[in-house]
């Protein structure tokens, strides 16, 4: 295979994103004195993490009064008690240190008549255990992500971490004994394959909302590090919640903040009527994001949606006035502008539930260390395999997310896998060698698709799967749409072994990037759909009309899925940790979820 | 010395065209830069008849219909197509700017792409923008203070404090602006150009910083930050609307006011 | 080629730590150039007679003198100021110093040569 000779690096630490959660881990283990290379396929400021709007949860308790253990009872009922409880108290009690810190890193937040970080309220975050609406979602005007990830750049420039920009990463590297060694990662700009040993591989890829035709995400939103697992022989973990946010702009997509809601805006049916109080008399408009999405879907398919089809809904924002716009939802102004037409100072934005955010992912614990059930033992971790982020299930979202934990997320559990690779690692530790065929599974994974003569351009087999996930895998599901769903996605993804790469060139060929996109696309769909068929319950973001209660007895359980060859799956299950981490907090006992 | 004919290989020639399909009713023309390096040929300029039904309004949408449908291997950067990401910065109909935001039709006539100008191509619409991020980093884009920060809780700032750098903070770093800078296209070796300026400037105004002198001791050189004449391509361009070139007013003000 | 670091080339040879004198002084005076070539545009104006003799009494009045001198002195180095930056904008290599010393001398030999005359009609030496 003389075409492709590898350039050799040696890390301590190689993180792969460079998104939220990659660059707070990057720059901790950079600060922590590990030799750390963090691979992206875009430059860092282009991550998604820069398309977060509306804000980061914590409980500083600058707009009212605060408690984490608060913030910990909102996030363990919006997940639907699917969320594991050691892994959420540890998020929601480390937030107001990880957002402190942020503002110390010189995040320009915005403030109140104090100075204090500025907080708005958002779906599903109550004071008192539900009573109260919290003013908590820390905010930039409706640019936090944006502000945060530039931040989180910044710092990593500041600390000289060491980046590989647009270097796409293929496969793991695993040794026989289950452990991972490193990665192979494509140089775009020249073509060239490099080979990255490292005691640790952080996966921080984000997630796959580009599996759906209609979705926030950007187009890189492909699940990487997802398909690198599954590839890896490792499973996935509850990949059948995906989130619809109630507020993508209908045609086009692009998010409108939840935010806008916290901020006082409301929805309308086609009636005019102000649906959310019906559904949920008290949240309202601030609902958790399932409810309002399926509330949404309920007004559109009973024919009171708006517009000459009838196929979507109005959000309102007029009534705010222009001086709260401008300071508070500026970006969100914009948007509309350009992508709906609308001013948003005069007329309603048409808005649709569009996909969103994946709760489902990697399993990891609160560490970051991703676990696998192995011989029995559902919390057996990798070795030297960690994920973060939006790839990861650690799982704090559960079978829904709220809105404003996701950054959150991001930040507690990057720089949670950066300390812990401090407490358990040394610096400059010398590295065994490697197999002679280490890496051979990229190569010819590489070689195969930079080859491929099939009659199925990619594009094609691509639009094919996001139709199909988009009408089988939606707000609603049925035994039926999912299993027909999934019969139609094998046959696509079969097809995959005819497809077309029409570039064959070397230096910044997409048309062979996007092909390995595809095929970690097509591996998380398959993972979403087939697991979403077998839960045979409905519980936060997953639907079905066929099993409309959630099940506690059989189903308040991890779904594990592992995908093989072409597009086979088995499944496991991991329990749910119902126990906090420590005795701070009471562990909350399920019950009806309502708002 | 300046140049003024572009040197042997970077002369543009006639390139391909793709006609639209038979019975193709809403029918718009894209003439598209196109270099590839592995060819060792010369740019060229190809033609992309494009049925527009069914097609996005965005320029980037045209691009990926394109790619898609009858060119996959036209090559360009793209990621959140939402205008906050700033990857496929590029020059459509003789302007700088973001291919996702600009509609299509907000343009005449054939429409032609280039990448961002006077850039080193890697290939397509694709520039290198090696030295654009290093001019970013060498301008200490982060908090300096040294007060040590209350251990518990943030840095007060005031509302009007963050109002000044709540939008230079904005910047997406798409280099729409240094890329439509005269000065910046002769001397983009020395000169930082606007959106690196910008940068520092959201700092020498947060209040938070401690670095002001620093700062502008850094910048305070011929060629760095006064390369600036005032052309104000900047601003014109800014696919966010910011203000590149009040912001280096403005520094120039304060280097100005520290003497006096 | 140059294997040497993007931020290494950014960084260079550090900031000079000056600019602002010359980018006030070439504000500085363009607004006495406006008033001096206000003055200048008003009293040619005025002249009415260019003969030789009338041109000659009206440079040797004092105040004509001493505006004039103030004038060619503040329009050479307006110009030395801005040719400079026109040299640097356009001139790479080696020319560029030469460009530079060749203006600065140019500049200068202009401006003396001005203030020659009108010094030599003020004091009626000729």
């Amino acid at each position: 295979m003389s075409d492709y000779e590898f350039v050799d690096h040696s890390h301590d630490v190689v993180v792969i994103g460079a998104g939220g959660a990659g660059l707070r881990s990057t720059f901790g283990l950079a600060q922590a004195g590990f030799t750390t290379a963090c691979i992206t396929k875009v430059f860092p400021t282009r991550s998604h993490t820069v398309a977060a709007q509306g804000g980061i949860s914590a409980a500083l308790g600058n707009m009212g009064v605060d408690d984490w253990r608060w913030h910990m009872y909102d996030t363990v009922k919006g997940s639907d008690w699917l969320g594991d409880q050691d892994a959420i108290e540890y998020m929601c009690k480390e937030a107001p240190d990880a957002v402190i810190e942020l503002e110390h890193y010189g995040v320009p937040f915005s403030r109140t008549e104090q100075g204090l970080i500025y907080q708005r309220p958002f779906g599903g975050m109550t004071t008192h255990f539900g009573e109260g609406i919290a003013q908590r979602t820390c905010a930039a005007a409706d640019r936090t992500g944006h502000a945060i990830l530039h931040t989180l750049y910044q710092q990593s420039l500041k600390h000289d971490a060491e980046f590989y920009i647009e270097y796409f990463a293929i496969d793991l590297i695993m040794d026989d004994t289950g452990a991972c060694r490193g990665v192979v990662a494509l140089d775009l700009a020249t073509g060239r394959l490099h080979r990255f040993r490292a005691h640790q591989v952080i996966l921080a890829t984000g997630g796959y909302g580009r599996a759906y035709f209609s979705c926030t995400s950007a187009h890189t939103c492909t699940g990487d590090g997802n398909a690198m697992v599954l590839r890896a022989g490792l499973p996935l973990q509850d990949m059948e919640f995906v989130q619809f946010h109630p507020t993508g702009i209908y045609g086009a997509g692009c998010l409108i903040t939840e935010g806008v809601r916290g901020e006082g805006g409301y929805l309308t049916n086609g009636d005019g009527e102000r649906f959310m109080e019906r559904y949920a008399p008290n949240a309202k408009d601030l609902a958790s994001r399932d409810v309002v999405s399926r509330s949404m879907t309920i007004e559109i398919r009973e024919g009171r949606g708006v517009g000459r089809d009838k196929d979507h809904i109005h959000l309102h924002l007029e009534h705010l006035g222009p001086e709260v716009i401008e300071e508070r939802l500026p970006g969100i102004a914009e948007s509309a502008r350009i992508f709906a037409g609308v001013d948003v100072t005069r007329s309603p934005i048409p808005v649709l539930p569009t996909v969103h955010y994946n709760m489902g992912g990697i399993p990891t614990n609160y560490l970051g260390e991703v676990v696998t059930l192995k011989d029995g033992d559902p919390e057996s971790a990798v070795p030297g395999l960690m994920a973060v982020g939006e790839a990861a299930c650690v799982s704090v979202h559960g079978a829904n997310r709220l809105g404003s934990n996701s950054l959150l997320d991001l930040v507690v559990f990057g720089r949670a896998a950066a300390k812990h690779c401090a407490a358990t690692m040394q610096p400059g530790a010398r590295h065994a060698p490697l197999s002679s065929d280490a890496g051979q599974n990229s190569v010819d994974r590489l070689d195969r698709l930079r080859n491929a003569r099939g009659s199925r351009p990619t594009s094609e087999i691509r639009l094919e799967m996001q139709k199909l996930m988009q009408n089988h895998a939606a707000v609603f599901r049925t035994g039926e749409t999912l299993e027909e769903g999934a019969q139609l996605l094998r046959k696509t993804y079969a097809s995959f072994d005819d497809v077309a790469v029409s570039d064959r060139s070397l230096v910044w060929n997409t048309d062979l990037v996007e092909t390995l996109e595809l095929e970690n696309l097509l591996q998380n769909a398959v993972a979403t759909i087939e697991s979403a068929a077998n839960r045979k319950e409905s519980r936060g973001a997953h639907a079905r009309e066929d099993y409309p209660e959630r099940d506690d007895e059989n189903w308040m359980k991890h779904t594990l899925c592992w995908v093989g060859g072409p597009g086979t799956v088995c499944f496991d299950y991991r329990p749910v940790h119902r126990e906090t981490l420590t005795d701070e907090v009471e562990a909350i006992p399920p019950k009806a979820r309502v708002y | 010395m300046a140049q003024f004919r572009l040197p042997p290989n970077s002369r543009i020639r006639k390139g391909r065209h793709f006609a639209a399909p038979e019975g193709a009713g809403n029918v718009r023309r894209f003439v598209i830069y196109r270099y590839d390096p592995d060819s060792g040929e010369n740019p060229r300029m190809d033609t992309y008849d494009v049925n527009m039904d069914g097609c996005g309004p965005m320029v980037l949408d045209v691009l990926i219909k394109i790619k898609n449908e009858i060119d996959p291997t036209l090559t360009f950067r793209r990621s959140c197509r939402e205008g906050i990401c700033g990857s496929c910065a590029m020059n459509i109909d003789g302007g700088n700017t973001l291919a996702c935001t600009k509609a299509a039709d907000s343009i005449s006539g054939d429409v032609s792409i280039y990448p961002l100008p006077h850039m080193s191509v890697v290939k397509d619409l694709v520039p290198d923008l090696t030295n654009f991020y290093a001019q970013y980093a060498s301008i200490r884009p982060w908090l300096q203070a040294r007060t040590p920060p209350p251990p518990d809780r943030e840095r007060l700032q005031s509302k009007e404090e963050q109002e000044l750098i709540d939008e230079p903070a904005a910047c997406i770093l798409c280099a729409c602006c240094s890329t439509s800078c005269p000065s910046y296209w002769w001397n983009s070796d020395r000169y930082l150009g606007p959106a690196a300026l910008l940068a520092a400037y959201r700092w020498l105004v947060d209040s938070r910083d401690e670095a002001k002198g620093e700062r502008l001791d850094e910048l305070e050189d011929p060629f760095r930050l006064y390369r600036c004449h005032t052309i104000m391509n900047c601003t014109n361009t800014c696919p966010k609307g910011l203000n590149p070139a009040r912001a280096i007013a403005e520094t120039k003000k304060m280097l100005l006011e520290r003497r006096h | 080629m140059s294997l040497r670091s993007p931020l290494g080339k950014v960084l260079g040879s550090g900031s000079a730590k000056e600019g602002a004198d010359h980018w006030w002084a070439q504000r500085l005076t363009a607004i006495a150039l406006v008033l001096l070539g206000g003055w200048f545009l008003l009293a040619l104006m005025q002249i009415g007679d260019f003969g030789y003799e009338a041109v000659r009494n009206w440079i040797g009045r004092p105040v004509t003198s001493i505006l004039l001198l103030l004038l060619s002195a503040t329009l050479a180095y307006h110009s030395l100021l801005g040719v400079q930056v026109v040299i640097e904008d356009y001139v790479h290599g080696p020319l560029k110093i030469v460009s530079l010393v060749l203006s600065k001398f140019a500049h200068a030999a202009v401006a003396a040569t001005a203030a020659f005359a009108v010094l030599k009609i003020a004091f009626g030496i000729a």
